[in-house]
């Protein structure tokens, strides 16, 4: 008995995007989850465990859907994990908006799933004097009913009961939709021929098999193709459809998904009774949202809102970063004191001490504005206010080839793209997303400033500001170009809409948004940590070897490789190995571009200007400028892309791509720039 | 479209006596179209069950009597015929308008449509106007179905029709957005696109590409 029971139960979660299900997963699992991602793509995968009566349950959060269709990697996903046989589904419900709900809950059901159906938000349907009657719900569908408040935990104890007793049932008898009729009768037809092939109904319910041939979805169709028994089914279900297509008029995806929704609209006349007037009185919800998505007021409102979210991430995180590199800074003192003391050899002291602890030094800066801009994100999302402002925004994304969403991550990565790359999650498309991503380090972050500060200090003394808002501005069309182009050559096939919904306002709660920044914080210094450090112990290995070499001189590997590369920057003004390594340095952090300077000249930080006066023109500094501005991303961008599009080939045609535009652009501008009689 | 369903004249005349009651009393019973037509209540409930069974109207048992599209569709054509063979008699061969208004309704059931085309033209070089037969009934059909894109706020209909391909139509079914539910246009984002509908009791957004695939029939209108 012992042993049947040390099994894990696995516990599917499913619901539609803002139904309340991280908060119902948090309640479950506490603080015992893990974030990662689904194998192979962007789409984020959480799991947790928790224990209830000696057993022990594992949760995966699907990725919230309206539907099972199988026509995004969120859906296909989702799809597959059911399949995969899950012990137990909980769907969750929002309470408040049962119609559209429940047609994710009739797909499952459909599937065959053992479902516990949990109406959240209950305490929100009350205040909106929505009465569900729980039992007859449960009746109509065959499945237990659950009322919960996920963030109070209420209803939470009866939940568990619920799923103790559903586990290792035998699944029942798979739920029925009635269809029309004449529907039914072809659905039976090809049941019928499906019922002769048993490898396939072990697989498949064969009358959901059966409505998704008639709904002709591409996914089964494709997977069906590969069987050479389907030549037998495929006519009848020609037939079928031909006979409905002629007798509805319409196509049979309108057909079935009419007729789920036909059924929902019967279920819920049954089960859900307003009180009180409904029709034409308008919820605070919908009162705010006369401000926020008002003809004048609406976009003012939403670039203050950035504004604070900006000053959220780089403003209030200041300060803490100063303090890391304080005390880094201090670390490495007292390592090398105590190093040297120990008698160890110079060599492994600047290892440790430059390559190791810099490394970590170089993530940990990240730290406080990753955190705060996920805490501000998070408040965003949850609250409803994010839908808003892709909806505001959209117009002009759109023309730019991008997305609503696509606003907040561009305009982040003025602070620092890092945070930029991260919040492209908000993003539900998959294009929207991975465009929005790699257009992002064209962005000039604040990292580069110094860097431009310097150049224009020395040769553009009198025109300053204005060169570097050239600088500011070219980034900007080349993130705008490379979008428009990434659209209709990469990502071809695929198709960014604005389908969404407006949920409802909603006040955040803290734990929520604490776990939510937690997980995404931390997976962040997991994911992209361990190849911001590994590039920087590369970095200084390079600077250092072979023995002996004065650090990142041209005796060392790095200044080989500068000498090896000058002759490829000479188009561009400044081919000389000092400024090969200085941007080889860059691929650290933009801003060390300006300190490698000193040290391959030989000088200090102050006598960089001198030096820079007297190795490059204006020309060949400006298209050093944009050099630096477009070129390779740093490492913790990088870090970044690698860890939210989970694959390094997309990473790899980041950095070659952006290598390839940033030395044409240097290139063109300098020759260009020569032809006209510049110099 | 174009192919016309063969009535009866009886059953033209019913289809036309509503078309002219639905828009002097906005809603009718059979109780007024017996009176309107002096015709028994038997035999109008008789001829409406005929025309529920063509799809041409829509009747609950003593509720109002109301159109289909299609319905709407043909009542309109006849009384455009109507009308043209009155101004045809009227003001060409100068009939009295009593006795054309009597023949008009004979008329109207029988005449083909080659003859009416000619009739149109004849009329035209006449009248020296122009007299587009289909143009009064495509403003009403098109001022009764439209895109949902085109529907300021305020407005509110029944969707007819999803009329977009592969992955937005699957979203926009899955939505909700299927045909026989009803949206009202909530807003527009200030940039002009997307624009918000309330459905099902709930928000919705949509690009104002997308839903120029929806068609709606208008219920009410904006007020303005």
């Amino acid at each position: 008995m012992k042993i049947l029971e040390a099994k894990e139960t696995v516990i599917a979660l499913a619901g539609n995007p803002n139904s309340g299900k991280s908060s119902l997963f948090n309640a479950l699992t506490g603080s015992r989850q893990h974030v990662g991602n689904w194998p192979g793509v962007t789409v984020e995968k959480k799991e947790g465990r928790f224990s209830y009566r000696g057993l022990t349950f594992r949760v995966v959060d699907l990725p919230g859907t309206y539907s099972l269709g199988a026509h995004t990697e969120d859906e296909i996903i989702a799809r597959d994990f059911l399949f995969s046989h899950p012990d137990i589904v909980v769907n969750v419900v929002d309470s408040t908006n049962l119609e559209r709900n429940l047609y994710l809950t009739l797909q499952l059901l459909e599937m065959g799933a053992s479902l516990v159906l949990v109406l959240n938000m209950s305490d929100e349907a009350k205040a909106k004097h929505i009465e569900i009657d729980q039992g007859r719900l449960s009746t109509l569908l065959g499945t237990p009913v659950v009322m919960t408040v996920a963030p109070r935990k209420e209803g939470i104890p009866e939940l568990l009961e619920r799923i103790v007793t559903l586990r290792g049932r035998e699944p029942r008898e798979t739920f029925r939709i009635k269809y029309r009729e004449d529907i039914e009768e072809e659905i039976a037809k090809i049941e019928a021929l499906l019922t002769l092939y048993p490898e396939l109904t072990h697989r498949y319910p064969s009358r959901w098999l059966a409505i998704k041939l008639l709904e002709g979805e591409k996914r089964i169709l494709q997977e069906m193709n590969r069987q050479s028994f389907m030549k037998h089914v495929f006519p009848q279900v020609e037939e079928s459809k031909k006979r409905l297509i002629d007798r509805y008029g319409e196509d049979l995806e309108t057909i079935f998904a009419n007729q789920r929704y036909h059924f929902i609209t019967r279920l819920v006349q049954e089960c859900m009774r307003r009180k009180g007037e409904e029709k034409g009185t308008y919820t605070l919800s919908d009162r705010i949202d006369r401000v926020v998505t008002h003809r004048f007021f609406g976009i003012p409102l939403f670039l203050f809102t950035m504004w604070l979210v900006f000053q959220c991430t780089f403003a209030l995180s200041e300060p803490l970063v100063g303090w890391i590199e304080t005390l880094f800074t201090f670390l490495q003192e007292k390592a090398t004191f105590i190093l040297e003391n120990l008698g160890v050899a110079d060599f492994f002291i600047s290892f440790l001490v430059d390559g190791v602890i810099n490394g970590v030094g170089s993530v940990l800066v990240f730290v406080p504005p990753i955190f705060l801009l996920f805490l501000a994100i998070s408040l965003l999302e949850d609250s409803g206010y994010i839908a808003r402002a892709a909806y505001v925004m959209d117009r002009l994304m759109h023309i730019l080839g991008l997305h609503g969403k696509s606003f907040i991550p561009l305009l982040l990565g003025f602070g620092c793209n890092v945070p930029g790359i991260m919040a492209t999650r908000t993003l539900e498309n998959r294009e929207d997303r991975m465009i929005t991503m790699l257009v992002n380090p064209f962005i000039s972050c604040a990292a580069r400033l110094p860097v431009y500060v310097l150049f224009t200090g020395v040769f553009f003394a009198r025109h300053q500001g204005w060169i570097i808002f050239s600088l500011y501005l070219l980034g900007i069309v080349v993130a705008i170009l490379t979008a428009k182009w990434f659209k209709r050559y990469l990502f071809k096939g695929e198709t960014s809409h604005f389908v969404m919904e407006l949920p409802p306002y909603r006040i955040p709660t803290v734990k929520g948004l604490f776990i939510h920044m937690w997980e995404r914080g931390s997976s962040f210094i997991k994911k992209a940590g361990t190849i911001i450090i590994a590039m920087v112990v590369l970095i200084w290995i390079l600077a250092n070897l072979p023995f002996g070499v004065e650090y990142a001189s041209n005796e060392s590997i790095i200044g080989k490789l500068g000498t090896a590369m000058a002759p490829l920057l000479a188009p561009a003004g400044f081919g000389t190995w000092q400024t090969a390594v200085s941007l080889i340095f860059g691929i650290v952090a933009k801003e060390v571009v300006v300190g490698t300077l000193a040290v391959v000249y030989g000088v200090g930080e102050e006598g960089v200007g001198e030096m820079v006066r007297q190795h490059f023109t204006p020309l060949s500094a400006y298209a050093f400028m944009v050099m630096t501005l477009l070129y390779i991303p740093c490492v913790a961008t990088i870090g970044a892309i690698r860890r939210e599009s989970n694959s390094w080939g997309i990473t790899i045609f980041a950095l070659g791509y952006s290598l390839i535009v940033g030395w044409t652009m240097a290139v063109l501008i300098f020759q260009v720039g020569q032809l006209l009689g510049f110099h | 479209m174009g192919e016309s369903i063969s009535l009866s004249p009886a059953l033209e005349n019913y289809l036309e006596a509503i078309l002219n009651l639905s828009e002097k009393n906005g809603t009718v019973h059979i109780t007024d179209l017996a009176e309107y037509m002096q015709v028994a209540k038997a035999s109008v409930s008789q001829a409406i069950n005929t025309l529920v069974s063509l799809h041409m109207i829509k009747h609950e048992k003593y509720g109002p009597i109301e159109f289909t599209l299609l319905g709407k569709r043909e009542a309109e054509k006849i009384r455009e015929k109507h009308c043209i063979l009155k101004r045809f008699l009227v003001e060409i061969l100068q009939v009295n308008p009593h006795v054309a208004e009597k023949d008009a309704c004979l008329m109207e059931h029988v005449v083909s449509e080659g003859t009416l085309e000619k009739l149109i033209t004849f009329l035209q070089s006449q009248l020296q106007e122009p007299l587009h037969r289909e143009r009064g009934i495509e403003k009403m059909s098109k001022a009764q179905v439209q895109s949902l894109n085109e529907l300021r706020p305020g407005t509110k209909g029944k969707v007819i029709r999803v009329a977009a391909q592969g992955f937005i139509r699957r979203r926009i079914l899955d939505m909700g957005l299927v045909p026989g539910t009803e949206v009202s246009v909530e807003g527009v984002a200030p940039l002009g696109d997307p624009m918000e509908i309330k459905v099902r009791g709930y928000m919705l957004t949509l690009r104002k590409s997308e839903a120029s695939h929806v068609f709606v029939e208008v219920t009410e209108y904006a007020r303005s």
